[in-house]
């Protein structure tokens, strides 16, 4: 009996730490300023470009509550509520950071809404011809002067080495390759890695990665070193040339840094940016929200947020456009047979 | 005479194997003897409700119903006061959030092994039994509703003390056994993202960070209650209970916590 007292006063200590600590989560009301708090507290424990953003425009997230939490009232209506909600989130300036009803979705796309767009469906097509070829979601053909045209609208799916070995293998003839990502906002890292990949013999440092560690806007891990390692297939040993705009967004930013870091010359207009890996949360009302969470930098640690410049910035001309010219293919022609 | 001598032989011969014969076979029933070990599995089935939060996925908490399996089986020998107890548990939440907009999935399989030492009290009709589980959970939490934070992986394997009582007794010419369980989970290794890890990071980029983490009360404070009554029905013996299965975890800055009440149905074999 001793020992079954010893062993139920044992069970007893173990059970205290239980019996003083759930683990739980404040839940905020679901009404305008529960919702409002929410949002903030979202953004305020896990975003990842504050400091950045501090530098760059003098973002204070404070201050943006001070300012938008008077406009919170108790009698407002749910689109009140999201536009204001909206308008605060657009303080962020990210085009990864949304909120999301049932009627509306709140954004920022500035980074290529107060830029001009540099391309044109219409043109593509004509360059493309209908005899053009498609393999793992991507279209492309040999153009007049012996250029390979690869056309990679997004990053939504993989492409499969296969298919990536077999359009290269279509383009062995040709003396340059050109890869045109205009309007690709983004989609899986996983993919803009595989299709990089066959772009370099060796393994290369192409840029650093971090996440946070706390709810401290400095709270970030260490920084760790993205590599991209030489793909298995066909890799492509001649001159590739990168055509961007300002819709170059999230993954396909990234893949214009291992590009660039593989040799490529970029041509077009600067990238968007959107360097931190979203993640989602809600708010008490089922509003979802997206947020950048996992900060991505090129390899001299240098954030790529706001976009990649490229080597050669030109935009599309109107005189062109009606001539049936895209001026970015045309300047990518050029400088793929260096000229 | 000659046929007489080799018969007699013969049968002095199988007399002699048959004596040593029953000398080996009686000395290895006496040192041999296998006791007798009683085993007592029960199957039962739960349905339940189940409250789920996990901030790595959202600070809302997700409630809805449950399903579970449970295999509870106990081998003792007679007249041992050690037994072993195997516990194989299945579970399967569907869970809404509070605005009734967003899903929660929540599986997890657990695999529990232990020892214990009993005392039979009142000739056996109350028996009390304390030990260590060796437990092991592998699961999943996933949000129908999230991007590239869409799920979290469960998976941890902790020692546990782990009691129980239970008591024989009748009512109306009937033999009941009423049975609690008590199970709490002591120290462990559990994993976990970081606060704001992604799981690319994790399984694509190889990046670990403080992914596997050791638990103990303080930071995953945890409990399971098992209470139940055994009856016989013709000559089937059923079981029903209530079940309580109370996991949480706060760690890497996340929290996590999957309540679970069920109502246990089964039958003892």
């Amino acid at each position: 009996m001793r020992k079954l007292r010893k062993i139920l006063g044992l069970a007893l200590c173990t059970l205290l730490p239980f019996v003083s600590s759930c683990v739980d989560e404040e839940q905020y009301a679901d009404n305008p300023k529960g919702n409002f708090e929410a949002l903030w507290h979202i953004i305020d424990e896990h975003y990842s470009f504050f400091d950045y953003k501090a530098e760059q425009y003098g973002l204070d997230w404070d201050d943006v509550y001070r300012r938008f939490s008077r406009q919170i009232s108790d009698d407002m209506t749910e689109a009140q509520l999201f536009e204001v909600l909206g308008n605060m989130l657009k303080e962020l300036r990210d085009g990864h950071v949304n909120l999301y009803s049932s009627f509306d979705i709140a954004r920022n796309w500035s980074f290529h809404e107060d830029y001009p767009s540099n391309i044109s469906d219409s043109l593509i097509n004509k360059y493309l011809g209908t005899d053009y070829k498609i393999a793992g979601g991507m279209k492309y053909r040999v153009l007049d002067d012996n250029i390979g045209y690869l056309r990679c609208a997004s990053f939504q799916h993989e492409f499969g080495n296969s298919s990536i070995t077999n359009i290269l293998n279509e383009f062995l003839a040709c003396n340059a390759l050109i890869i045109d990502i205009r309007d690709n906002s983004g989609g899986m890292l996983t993919s803009a890695e595989e299709l990089a990949a066959h772009f370099t013999n060796e393994k290369l440092l192409v840029g650093y990665m971090q996440h946070k560690t706390g709810k401290g806007h400095c709270d970030f891990s260490a920084m760790e070193k993205q590599w991209l390692k030489p793909a298995k297939g066909l890799r492509w040993q001649k001159k590739v040339v990168v055509l961007t705009n300002r819709q170059v967004y999230s993954a396909a930013n990234e893949f214009v840094k291992y590009m660039k870091c593989c040799g490529a010359i970029i041509v077009g207009d600067q990238t968007g940016g959107g360097a931190g890996m979203p993640f989602s949360s809600e708010l008490p009302n089922g509003w979802g929200v997206r947020f950048s969470a996992c900060p991505m930098y090129d390899h001299q640690k240098q954030s790529t947020e706001f976009g990649i410049a490229p080597d050669y910035k030109i935009d599309m001309t109107s005189a062109d456009f009606y001539r049936g010219i895209d001026t970015i293919i045309e300047k990518g022609r050029k400088v793929a047979v260096g000229k | 005479m000659r046929i007489r001598k080799i018969i007699g032989a013969l049968l002095l011969a199988v007399c002699t194997a048959e004596a040593w014969g029953q000398t080996v076979i009686h000395d290895t029933i006496y040192i041999m003897e296998p006791q007798i070990k009683q085993a007592v599995t029960a199957r039962m089935v739960g349905f339940g409700h189940s409250n789920i939060l996990d901030t790595y996925l959202s600070p809302e908490k997700y409630t809805g119903p449950e399903v579970k399996y449970i295999s509870h089986t106990t081998y003792r020998k007679t007249g041992r006061q050690m037994s072993t107890q195997i516990i194989n548990q299945g579970s399967f939440a569907y869970t809404d959030n509070r605005s009734g907009n967003g899903r929660e999935m929540a599986g997890a399989y657990n695999f529990g092994y232990g020892r214990h030492y009993n005392w039979d009290l009142r000739g056996g009709d109350i028996n009390i039994k304390a030990g260590l589980m060796a437990e092991m959970m592998l699961g999943f939490i996933y949000n129908t509703r999230n991007s590239n934070n869409p799920a979290q992986a469960r998976a941890n394997f902790c020692l546990s003390p782990n009691a129980s009582a239970q008591y024989k007794f009748s009512l109306h010419n009937r033999l009941y056994i009423l049975r609690y369980e008590l199970n709490i989970p002591l120290i462990g290794l559990m994993f976990s993202p970081n606060y704001g890890q992604s799981y690319y990071e994790i399984f694509s980029r190889g990046n670990y960070d403080h992914n596997i983490v050791v638990t103990w009360p303080g930071n995953a404070p945890s409990m399971r209650q098992m209470l139940t009554v055994d009856f016989k029905l013709g000559r089937r013996t059923f079981r029903i209970g209530y079940l309580g299965d109370f996991q949480q975890a706060r760690v890497n800055q996340l929290k996590q916590h999957v309540y679970s009440n069920a109502i246990v149905l089964g039958m003892v074999l």
